[in-house]
């Protein structure tokens, strides 16, 4: 009885091993891959592979910097705002003229670093919980972008601009490959560098880390920069795919941006999981999107479906980060 | 006369635009604008309302629902104007919603408090906004809710589409552009709105004993991207699809654009007055011999109309209630006369401002 009892449990602490090991989230992707390929077999040609991971990158790219912001423990929900005040912004200032490309690239980044210093600024100096800072902000953009247009947004994107989120190299869709090269990035920096270990330090126990002399503070301001930078850039590459401004552009993701970072399984809490896993994430919500949109279920079963499943995987990873103690 | 344009702010969800000009463009000249409120067919029903004589000058409100979109900002402009063109109405004052059903009910009573004749309003819901309006009625303020309806009978003016008339027609349309055989998919708007679920009932209505094969309908929140990405799926899914069923322009442009961008041809799309759609047509006719659009708006100067018919009553004119617009049909034949070329994607082109002000607005 014992015997068996203890050899179950070895077994069971082998797979929590692999599962740890390989990144639950990239089962899961494979999983649901495999399960709609089953159920349709629209899903399993190359061409729809392409296609999500074309569509992916969107909130692949915005949910990276998300990663960050939940690494040090704080969240930001101004990502929506970034995405439909960038679109606005971006479009207007090209105004279909591939001469304008770059200054409006600039302008955008502009307005990134100044979004993500004022979060900065409320959370911390002004000690704002980042929960209601960030959705301040987020209204605020909102209602800079209504101001702006008037509720008639005008101009289109550059034709050479629209390349990056509808073009490819030799197949693989260019916003994509934005994606990995940007998540690469992300990912060598809080994995290979001091400035990430002190990211995970801060998130993990920002007193501690304050101890042991990590610039708890500064941490938090970047992270809050790097995430309106990547919603910036992911607003650009949605921004080069349609071509035109729209006022409502920007909110699916005040939920996506979040449960792609959760789904790819970092904590909300702060200090554990990373931008590998995230990207694993968002092509995660981007193929059950997609899956749910070829099956017949209609919008509310859709909707019901992502809620599931985003609160099942936060019980999933804590389950699996208890059985490791 | 004073336009008073209380808290400009917040929020989207694309909503139609315009009508129906009906002249068609000489060529080498350039198109000619006609008056489109006189092109639509407008037929009045429901009781007849005896008139309200007052004396002016009088104050009306408008109680917008949201106005986070360029049919809401043009619908504003052309009730601006047209407010302005009326010596005895003094002013004009516009309340904003915020696409939030409770504060709209308090925009109402705040009008109410401010002693207008009457109150316009496009309501967030046809339900809630009820009581306010009856106890301003009581009052002796006249009720004309426009673009969306009301619930009940409590109102005196109202104008609008009938979004089951138009899916029908949309729906025929489609069917003939198909030669009533073929697979379609359906593209609607926000999940759960009654204005898609009115016109996709009238379509499928259409479509009922023909060949035509209702592959999937899915909700686009009106908006280009989505459309694209849904459509791309849709796209992976069925190896062939003959036509799009939409409510929306945009909708049909997203769609479209994500056939191009699958290499896939162009097929026959309904929608409204989206310019941007109208702008893809020009472009591709020529190299998409499948490609047709058969297109109804929903008018911008609906407001305009309600106006007017509000301004009959006070003078005291008696009129019948309900008056239902039925804008003419977009299609290849009459396209251009409706397609603006020099202004941005998102302008609603059935309308009645002119190219000055349209450039003023999308600018």
């Amino acid at each position: 009885m014992r015997n068996s009892a203890s050899a179950e449990w070895a077994s069971n602490q082998r797979i929590a091993d692999f599962v740890r090991r390989v990144g639950a989230v990239w089962i899961a992707v494979i999983a649901l891959y495999a399960l709609s390929a089953i159920i349709s077999p629209a899903m399993f040609q190359g061409s729809q592979v392409l296609n999500i991971l074309q569509v992916a990158a969107f909130v692949g790219v915005i949910a990276c910097g998300q990663t960050l912001v939940l690494l040090i423990g704080g969240i930001d929900l101004s990502q929506a705002g970034v995405v439909t005040l960038v679109n606005i912004v971006c479009t207007s200032a090209m105004d279909g003229q591939n001469a304008n490309i770059a200054g409006a690239i600039a302008l955008c980044l502009v307005l990134a670093l100044v979004i993500g210093l004022c979060n900065a600024a409320l959370i911390v100096v002004f000690r704002v919980t980042p929960l209601i800072a960030t959705l301040s902000t987020n209204s605020i953009l909102f209602g800079a972008a209504l101001v702006y247009t008037g509720g008639a947004p005008h101009g289109s994107a550059a034709p050479a601009f629209n390349w990056i989120g509808q073009g490819s190299v030799v197949g693989f869709p260019a916003s994509a490959l934005t994606w990995i090269i940007i998540a690469a990035a992300l990912a060598w920096l809080t994995r290979s560098t001091v400035y990430g270990r002190w990211l995970y330090a801060t998130g993990a126990n920002p007193v501690a880390a304050r101890m042991m002399g990590v610039p708890v503070r500064r941490m938090q301001v970047s992270a809050y920069v790097v995430s309106a930078l990547t919603a910036t850039l992911g607003s650009l590459l949605l921004t080069a795919y349609v071509g035109t401004p729209s006022l409502g552009i920007g909110n699916q993701f005040l939920f996506s941006s979040v449960a792609a970072v959760v789904v790819g399984g970092t904590a909300l809490t702060g200090g554990i999981g990373s931008v590998v896993a995230t990207v694993g994430g968002a092509i995660f919500i981007t193929e059950l999107e997609s899956f749910t949109n070829i099956i017949r279920i209609n919008t509310g079963t859709q909707m019901v479906l992502q809620g599931a499943i985003i609160a099942a995987s936060v019980l999933f990873y804590r389950t699996i980060a208890q059985s490791r103690r | 006369m004073k336009i008073i344009d209380m808290n400009l702010t917040r929020r989207q969800i694309m909503k139609y635009g315009a009508a129906g000009i009906g002249l068609a463009a000489v060529s080498g000249a350039l198109p000619a604008w006609a008056d489109t409120i006189d092109d639509a067919t407008k037929t009045f029903s429901g009781p007849s309302i005896s008139g309200k004589k007052k004396d002016g000058p009088y104050r009306i409100g408008f109680a917008n629902g949201f106005s986070g979109n360029s049919w809401r900002a043009m619908a504003i402009r052309a009730l601006q104007i047209e407010a302005a063109a009326h010596k005895d109405i003094a002013e004009l004052l516009i309340v904003d919603g915020q696409n939030d059903i409770t504060k709209q009910v308090n925009d109402i009573e705040s009008l109410v408090s401010q002693d207008v004749d009457a109150i316009l309003v496009i309501a967030n819901s046809g339900s809630a906004v009820v009581p306010a309006l009856n106890s301003a009625r009581q009052d002796g303020v006249l009720v004309a809710p426009f673009n969306l309806p009301i619930d009940g009978d409590g109102y005196d003016v109202y104008v609008g589409t009938n979004p089951n008339i138009k899916g029908s027609a949309s729906g025929k349309w489609l069917h003939d552009a198909l030669g009533g055989k073929g697979k379609i998919v359906a593209l609607g708007g926000i999940a759960g709105n009654s204005y898609t679920a009115a016109g996709w009932a009238g379509a499928q209505k259409a479509f009922e004993g023909s060949g035509i094969e209702v592959l999937a309908y899915r909700d686009t929140d009106w908006s280009e991207d989505k459309a694209k990405v849904i459509m791309a799926d849709l796209i992976a899914a069925y190896p062939e699809i003959d036509g799009i069923w939409s409510d929306g322009g945009q909708v049909a442009a997203g769609a479209s654009n994500a056939l191009l961008a699958a290499g896939r041809p162009l097929v026959p799309v309904t929608g409204d007055d989206y310019n941007g759609l109208l702008k893809l047509y020009d472009a591709k006719k020529d190299s998409q011999p499948k490609f047709d659009i058969g297109l109804i708006s929903e008018p911008t100067w609906e407001g305009v109309v309600a106006l007017r018919n509000v301004v009959n009553l006070l003078h005291g004119q008696e009129q019948q209630r309900d008056l239902i617009i039925t804008p003419k049909l977009i299609t290849k034949d009459n396209y251009k006369t409706y397609m603006r070329p020099e202004l941005p994607d998102p302008v609603f082109v059935d309308t009645n401002l002119s190219a000055d002000e349209l450039k003023k607005i999308f600018s």
